[in-house]
């Protein structure tokens, strides 16, 4: 009997996941399902979670060009 | 299919049995249903089986479709089912068999055959006393109405605009507060997300949102939302121009027409009349799609501020710079929504689209598509002269500022896994395809993930039933 997970299917390109991947590292408590180099289920709860820790690891690690004000 | 039908299809899959019970009752709102909701397919099949006696053998319905296009059956049967117009009858010893449920099949034969004393169509006021009013001052007094919304959305976010133009009721206010597609803080007025996209969609798709809205609060107002659905469905059958008598209205319709007629969806001369008129936002709620494009592309036209006899206005430049010739205090607002504008002179705006202008117009949830949309539709007459008018350079950079923000594609739904064999694996994970559920398969893992899983569940079961039937 086949079974079914309620979840969240997370699409992101392998370098993106390889950060997924250490976050969820700690405590194991974001993905469900590691399914390929591009996707994996992870809990629908902690969706807003993951997206945040994202944006903080993505912030430290890459430099945004500055815009000067001038027009 | 358009959002804006999609998103009252999902209002309506919400509701219980209960309540589409009640709603099948009235004639106009079967038809409408029937016109607006139903895919080309869907409706083939209810006018077939709309005056069988019998419940038909679901054997003898997959005859009527070719072998290739299980896909849009499934679709459509599926659709039906959602919508509680087909049910699926299982008594023992007899094939299992599709038949139409009740006050739908009635009250659509009625429609369509005429008859009875339903009053369902509304019925036109025959008292010309207050004078006629005409489809100019209808669609005139919409348009003011309807643009006084928007404004009032679009108008703080900093120009320093003046409000000019309709007055808006408290009614109005509070609707758009609470659904979320503004904030108020104080006596600041601040545009959300949901705000944001709303005021770039076409106007059908934005008085559908605004309606199902309106349904939502006003369970919570206590009004019955089967009188306030069926008085929907009912404008959408009226004609525009011709006045309808309030005297078979309930109160809580008597109340709606208010309301609406805050968002110009109705007119009244006074609010102590005794007929009201659609208007054309009215009317095109529920006609059938090819209708609906253009009588909504009419009035998109007409919408457009008036000082501009060409719709275009904006010039771009490679530079990023933006020149739009519009003194429309609604437009200048939706440029700055994604503009960093910088002079406003009495006939024009000037500014620049900078990453940071656009990265801001993202995280409020529009979609650098809808920008370059906005851009390319709003185009002024000479930048029209060249093939590819909108500077391919601009373009690309709008969309890659857009992919920087998505990093991951998140879609909720439901991972079937532990497959026994690859012949079940393979049959669901086609019947998943072939009803559009599905997100993305492993054949080697025998996983796949679906969007909805009731329907992919009870094909599995009914499989498993065959199975042991056939066994």
């Amino acid at each position: 009997m086949p079974k079914a997970v309620k979840g969240v299917l997370v699409e992101c390109d392998p370098s993106i996941k390889a950060i997924i991947l250490k976050i969820d590292h700690d405590k194991h408590d974001y993905i469900v399902e590691d399914l390929d180099d591009q996707h994996l289920v992870i809990k629908e709860s902690q969706l807003p979670r993951l997206k945040e820790r994202l944006e903080e690891v993505l912030a430290d690690t890459q430099q945004m060009p500055d815009e000067s004000g001038s027009d | 299919m358009s959002s804006s039908s999609m998103r009252s299809f999902e209002y309506l899959e919400s509701l219980p049995g209960t309540v589409f019970n009640r709603l099948y009752k009235q004639p106009s709102t079967a038809l409408a249903i029937f016109r607006r909701m139903l895919p080309q397919l869907a409706k083939s099949f209810v006018m077939a089986m709309l005056y069988m006696p019998r419940p038909l053998p679901v054997a003898d319905l997959d005859t009527w479709v070719r072998p290739g296009s299980r896909r849009e059956q499934d679709t459509a049967i599926d659709l039906l089912e959602r919508l509680q117009i087909l049910k699926r009858t299982a008594e023992p010893n007899k094939p299992r068999s599709y038949v139409l449920t009740n006050p739908f099949a009635a009250s659509l034969r009625q429609a369509l055959t005429g008859g009875g004393n339903h009053r369902s169509f509304g019925v036109p006021s025959r008292t010309h006393a207050e004078g006629q009013v005409t489809k100019a001052q209808l669609d005139d007094f919409a348009r003011r109405q309807w643009e006084g919304v928007l404004g009032y959305m679009v108008g703080s976010t900093g120009v320093g605009l003046n409000d000019e133009g309709a007055k808006l009721s408290l009614a109005v206010k509070h609707l758009l507060k609470y659904g979320r597609l503004v904030e108020v803080r104080g006596r600041s007025v601040d545009i959300t997300q949901d705000g944001f996209a709303f005021v770039l969609q076409e106007v059908n798709a934005q008085v559908w949102t605004i309606l199902i809205l309106y349904l939502e609060n006003a369970e919570e107002l206590g009004m019955d939302r089967v009188d306030v659905l069926s008085f929907l469905f009912m404008l959408g059958s009226l004609e525009l121009g011709q006045g309808y008598s309030k005297a078979n209205l309930t109160d809580t319709q008597l109340q709606m027409l208010l309301d609406l007629g805050d968002f110009g969806i109705i007119y009244q001369n006074t609010p102590n009349s005794d007929s009201y008129y659609p208007t054309r936002l009215a009317t095109t709620l529920t006609s059938d799609a090819s209708a609906l494009r253009s009588a909504t592309a009419g009035f998109d036209t007409a919408l457009r501020p008036s000082n501009n006899d060409d719709k275009g206005f904006v010039v771009v430049e490679t530079n990023y710079r933006i020149y739009a010739y519009t003194s429309s205090p609604l437009q200048i607002a939706i440029l700055s929504l994604f503009t960093r504008l910088s002079t406003r002179y009495p006939n024009m705006v000037s500014g620049k689209m900078t990453r940071e202008s656009v990265r801001r117009a993202i995280s409020m949830g529009i979609t650098g598509d809808q920008i370059i949309d906005f851009l390319y539709t709003h185009a002024h007459p000479q930048m029209r002269k060249n093939a590819n008018f909108l500077p391919p350079t601009v373009v690309d950079q709008i969309r890659l500022w857009q992919i920087e923000g998505e990093r991951m594609k998140s879609t909720v739904g439901f991972l079937f896994k532990d497959f026994l064999s690859a012949a079940e694996y393979e049959g669901l994970c086609q019947y998943a395809g072939d009803i559009g559920v599905l997100k993305w398969k492993n054949d080697a893992k025998r996983m796949f993930f679906v969007t909805r899983h009731e329907q992919v569940a009870a094909y599995l079961k009914s499989q498993k039933e065959k199975r042991r039937e056939g066994g």
